[in-house]
C-alpha cells in the first residue's frame, strides 16, 4: 500500500498525458477521417483507391510496427522525431485510418431515397451532405465513435515504448524501482478501466440524447 | 536492401515460426475459452451469468500490453512465475476469448428460436438440441467475424516482443538495432504481416461471407 501511495500522483500525470494525446489525435483523426470518408466515397477511383490502400495499410499492419516505422524507421531517412511528435503523428496516422471507415460507413448506411427526395428537392450536393446526410448518419455513428476513443486510449500504452512519460511509463518505473510490478501493473489496469468507464458512460449518454431525434 | 534482406531472412522465417505457433496457441484457447464464456452467459445461472459477464467486460477494457505485464511481471511477484510464451499466450488467449465469447453469444441467440423449441418439442434433451440443432446454424454465422478476429490476434502478437518473446517483431527490432538499417528491417517485417492481413481480412472472410450468402 505504502507503494501505492507513493506512485498513485505520477500514475495520474501519466493518466493525464494520455488522455490529453488521445483527446488531440483523436480530434484531427476525426477531422482527417470525414475528409477521408469523402474522398473515398466521391473522389473518383484514383483519390478513392489511394485512401482504400492506406485505411488496408493502417489495419494492417501492426500497431507498435507502425510507431516504430515512425520513431526508429524514419532516422534511417535522417528524421529524428521526438517521443511526443512521433507518438502524435503514429495516433493520427491510426485514427484516421480508422476514422475515415466509420464515417464511410455511416455515411452509407443513410438510405439511399434520403439522397434522391433532397436531390429531387432540388437541394444542392453541399446542402444534401449538411442537412440530410450528416444529421442522420451522426446518430448510427456514435456507439463507432465511442469505440474509436477507447481504441486510441488503449493505443496510448504503446507510446512508453519509444519514451513518452504516459501511465505505463510510469508504472514501468515504479516496478523497476521498488521491484514491486504487482501493485503499479494493478494500478495502470484500473487507470485504464476508470478512463475507458468515463469514456463508455459519455458515450451512452450522447446516444441517448441523439436518439431523442430520431 | 535485398542484401540485407537476404542476409537477416533465417532469422525473420524464425521469428515467422514463433508468431504463428503464438497465434496458434493462444487462438485455442480463446475459442474454448470464449465458447465456455458464451455458454455461461446463456446458461441463465445468476452466479454463471454475472462472474462471466463482469470477465467480459473488464478484461474487454483493458489496453492488451497492461494484461500482459500482469500475467509476466505481477503474477511472477506472486510467486507464479510464467515465461514470456506462456504469460502471452494465457493473456492473449484471455482477452481474445472475451472477443469470441460475444461472437458466439450473438451467433447463438441469432438462431431462430422456434428452432431449439421444436427440437425440444420432439424430446430431445438440451444438450443435444445445441449440439445438432443451435450451432450447425451458428457456425457459417461466426466464421467471417472470427476470422477478423484472428487477423486482429495476429497483429497483436506483436506486443510480446516486450516480454522478451522472439516473434517477427522481435526480429524486426533486433535487426533494427544491428544494421542501423531500421526502416528497411521494419518494412520487411511489415509486408509479412500485411500478407497476413490480406489472406484472412480480405480473401478468407469475402470467401465465408459468399458461402454464407450462398446457403441463404
Amino acid at each position: 500500500m505504502h507503494v501505492a501511495s507513493l506512485y498513485a500522483s505520477a500514475i495520474a500525470s501519466g493518466a493525464l498525458k494520455d488522455v490529453g494525446l488521445t483527446i488531440v489525435s483523436s480530434l484531427i483523426a476525426l477531422l482527417l477521417g470525414i475528409a477521408g470518408a469523402l474522398a473515398r466515397l466521391y473522389g473518383g477511383s484514383v483519390i478513392g483507391g489511394l485512401v482504400y490502400w492506406y485505411v488496408e495499410l493502417i489495419r494492417g499492419l501492426p500497431a507498435i510496427l507502425q510507431l516504430f516505422i515512425i520513431f526508429f524507421g524514419l532516422t534511417q531517412f535522417g528524421i529524428d522525431l521526438s517521443p511526443v511528435a512521433a507518438s502524435v503523428l503514429w495516433l493520427v496516422a491510426y485514427g484516421t485510418g480508422y476514422a475515415v471507415e466509420i464515417f464511410r460507413a455511416g455515411i452509407m448506411e443513410v438510405p439511399t431515397g434520403q439522397r434522391e427526395a433532397a436531390d429531387a428537392l432540388g437541394l444542392s450536393s453541399l446542402k444534401i451532405l449538411q442537412k440530410i446526410i450528416v444529421p442522420q448518419a451522426w446518430v448510427g455513428m456514435l456507439p463507432n465513435l465511442t469505440s474509436f476513443l477507447v481504441l486510441q486510449l488503449k493505443n496510448t500504452t504503446l507510446l512508453y515504448l519509444v519514451g513518452y512519460a504516459d501511465i505505463m511509463y510510469q508504472a514501468r518505473l515504479g516496478a523497476d524501482a521498488t521491484e514491486q510490478p504487482g501493485i503499479l501493473y494493478l494500478m495502470a489496469a484500473l487507470a485504464y478501466l476508470v478512463i475507458a468507464l468515463v469514456i463508455a458512460v459519455a458515450g451512452l449518454r450522447m446516444e441517448r440524447r441523439a436518439a431523442l431525434y430520431r | 536492401m535485398i542484401a540485407l534482406w537476404r542476409q537477416y531472412l533465417p532469422q525473420f522465417f524464425q521469428g515467422v515460426g514463433v508468431t504463428l505457433e503464438l497465434t496458434a496457441l493462444s487462438l485455442l484457447v480463446a475459442l474454448l475459452f470464449g465458447f465456455l464464456l458464451a455458454l455461461a452467459r446463456l446458461s441463465g445461472w445468476r452466479g454463471l451469468v454475472l462472474g462471466a459477464t463482469v470477465y467480459t467486460e473488464v478484461i474487454r477494457a483493458i489496453p492488451v500490453l497492461v494484461l500482459l505485464f500482469l500475467a509476466y511481471y505481477s503474477l511472477a511477484q506472486a510467486g507464479i512465475k510464467l515465461s514470456g510464451m506462456t504469460a502471452a499466450v494465457v493473456t492473449l488467449g484471455g482477452f481474445y476469448a472475451t472477443l469470441y465469447g460475444e461472437i458466439f453469444r450473438g451467433a447463438i441467440l441469432g438462431v431462430d428460436r422456434g428452432q431449439s423449441e421444436a427440437a425440444l418439442a420432439l424430446g430431445m434433451n438440451r444438450r443435444t438440441v445445441m449440439r445438432k440443432i443451435v450451432l450447425p446454424q451458428a457456425f457459417f454465422t461466426i466464421l467471417p467475424p472470427a476470422t477478423n478476429q484472428l487477423s486482429n490476434l495476429i497483429k497483436d502478437t506483436s506486443l510480446v516482443f516486450t516480454v522478451g518473446v522472439t516473434d517477427l517483431m522481435f526480429q524486426a527490432y533486433a535487426a533494427s538495432s544491428a544494421t542501423f538499417q531500421p526502416m528497411d528491417m521494419l518494412l520487411l517485417a511489415g509486408i509479412v504481416y500485411f500478407v497476413f492481413y490480406l489472406v484472412l481480412s480480405k480473401f478468407l472472410t469475402r470467401w465465408e461471407l459468399n458461402v454464407q450468402r450462398r446457403r441463404g
